[in-house]
């Protein structure tokens, strides 16, 4: 990693955790906001992934991937954008479906990983553990307590995780074969 | 390419072509330095910075991948370690620029620029014949990647397959990959260590074979894969084959460089050279080990009937950093070869109108260079 990359992931850590910070203090609005931000991200992501599928990728073995990926992330975009105006009720599920395929994923990818001998799944395995556990917390405490503003909070943590992870992630060594 | 066969193999081959043993080993030196000569090295002894013929784990780590990071990595890669093989081939689909680029960068044997890589040589001190020789035993060993970090050329996936010869075929064996830098390879599980995957186009991990692992730079192995750029189409690798054509041509080039033939054409390996030794040779090629530096050691000494010395990277850097004509120094005639080398590919590339590697003065003669280099406070502009 460059120092540009590491101070870019420094900057955008704390951004994302002031971000976090800035919604637990008006929890309505937040929901709001958390589903433009995601959209947004999601619509930005998903173009620069069709443009390059259409550019390069096409070519690469294994490139169609590329293209279900541009796609189903701009249909996520789509999805997000449509439930903006909703109730804060449909935005909590949708949130929660969010986390819960994340986590589901991030198991996946440490199941994965650990079949290929790589070293670094007990890591993963344990973020879509506490992903999944964290699911099924919000969706029990949601649903008994009728108070979807709980949830916002558990947004808000997972978004100051994924900041601090990206500094974290600024400051550490990254292996890489030397070729000789 | 591993050590063994940049300094010991190479020795061999520049004995067997008709150099003397003191020739054969500077020679050898200078073909194994080429994966020393790293800008923190050239630091510590006060030369030019834009010589670096590799780059360390940590200088890769730390380099940028914006576009003139990215020239900056092509350029001691391709020029080096990855020679491309066709600045000029077409994909096999119609495809854009910026495809097309990163195709024209595969390295492949016999490719035009080998020749002009040879023939840079010609009447030149042994150091720049070393320096070719490097680059003439890479384009073997890593064909089919690219020197630039590059998913769609340098990218494969698990598909992977050792070919391990039983009977009068082979035995495929499934081949595993780990992210384990500090293991080393498992020869007997087929077990061995590669890059993370990513899917950031330009990400450092995708820097040439690295998603391969070691499998090229291991003499004995023979595999199959799909490279990524190959339309599906699987690769078998031979690398015994491979390494022994390396050799052969090695021969041949060293042959023309001294002047014991006139022309050097691709694709002409001398085996009569290597015919009383062919067992021998074959017998190295194909041992499953890690580092064959013993056995090409032992056959160098028998060729010359004289010990060969251990690499011994600072052996020449009190020499260069005390000498007041830098130039007539060891390392100074190696910086220079390394310069004309790099300056020499990076003028190709950017003539076949790809800018991925920069733009070049093709400056054969070393007082442009000095000239630039003294411009730009020891960083010449290529």
């Amino acid at each position: 990693m460059s120092s540009f990359q590491r101070i870019k992931n420094i900057v955008i850590g704390v951004v994302i955790i002031l971000f976090a910070v800035f919604i637990m203090m008006a929890p309505q609005e937040g929901y709001l906001f958390a589903a433009v931000v995601i959209s947004l991200w999601l619509f930005i992501y998903g173009i620069r992934l069709l443009f390059f599928y259409f550019t390069m990728a096409r070519h690469m073995v294994g490139g169609k991937l590329m293209l279900y990926q541009a796609i189903i992330i701009l249909d996520l975009a789509l999805f997000t954008t449509s439930i903006i105006s909703m109730s804060s009720f449909t935005i909590f599920i949708y949130l929660l479906i969010i986390y819960g395929f994340t986590g589901a994923i991030d198991i996946l990818r440490a199941l994965e990983a650990k079949n290929n001998g790589a070293k670094n799944w007990r890591l993963k395995l344990m973020t879509g553990c506490i992903l999944v556990i964290f699911v099924v917390l919000m969706a029990v405490l949601g649903l008994i307590f009728k108070k979807t503003d709980i949830l916002i909070y558990g947004f808000c943590l997972s978004l100051i995780y994924s900041g601090i992870m990206k500094i974290v992630t600024a400051f550490r060594r990254t292996a890489m074969v030397y070729i000789q | 390419m591993n050590a063994d066969f940049h300094y010991y193999a190479t020795y061999c081959a520049a004995i067997l072509s008709g150099y003397s043993h003191e020739d054969s080993v500077d020679i050898a030196y200078s073909d194994r330095m080429v994966d020393h000569c790293t800008r923190t090295l050239l630091s510590i002894i006060k030369a030019p910075l834009n010589a670096a013929t590799t780059q360390l784990q940590l200088e890769l780590m730390d380099a940028r991948t914006d576009l003139v990071g990215l020239q900056d990595i092509t350029r001691i890669w391709a020029s080096f370690h990855f020679l491309p093989g066709d600045l000029h081939a077409e994909p096999p689909k119609r495809s854009g620029k910026r495809y097309k680029n990163k195709f024209r960068l595969i390295c492949k044997p016999n490719g035009e620029l080998l020749e002009h890589t040879v023939k840079l040589a010609k009447d030149k001190p042994v150091q720049a014949v070393g320096v070719a020789m490097h680059v003439l035993a890479d384009t073997w060993a890593h064909q089919n990647f690219a020197g630039t970090p590059s998913m769609v050329i340098n990218n494969t996936n698990n598909y992977f397959y050792e070919l391990i010869p039983e009977g009068d075929g082979y035995r495929e064996v499934k081949i595993n990959f780990r992210h384990s830098t500090s293991t080393p390879d498992d020869l007997e599980k087929s077990i061995y260590t590669n890059s993370l995957n990513t899917n950031t186009e330009n990400h450092i991990m995708l820097l040439g074979h690295g998603r391969a692992g070691h499998l090229p730079d291991y003499c004995f192995i023979r595999y199959k894969y799909l490279p990524a750029w190959g339309e599906y189409e699987e690769i078998i690798k031979d690398n015994p084959s491979d390494y022994l054509h390396a050799f052969c041509q090695m021969i041949t080039a060293m042959k023309y460089l001294r002047g014991e033939t006139d022309r050097f054409e691709r694709g002409q390996y001398d085996f009569s050279a290597i015919a009383p030794y062919r067992d021998e040779i074959d017998r190295i090629l194909n041992k499953r080990q890690l580092d064959a530096s013993q056995d090409w050691k032992a056959l160098g000494e028998k060729l010359s009937g004289q010990a060969i010395p251990d690499f011994e990277l600072e052996q020449y850097q009190g020499e260069y950093t005390s000498a007041a004509d830098k130039d007539n120094t060891f390392l100074g005639r190696f910086i220079t070869a390394a310069l004309a080398q790099k300056s020499m590919v990076t003028h190709h590339i950017y003539q076949s109108g790809n800018k991925l590697a920069g733009y070049s003065i093709e400056a054969n003669k070393k007082g442009l260079l000095w000239k630039l280099r003294s411009l730009t406070g020891g960083e010449a502009h290529e």
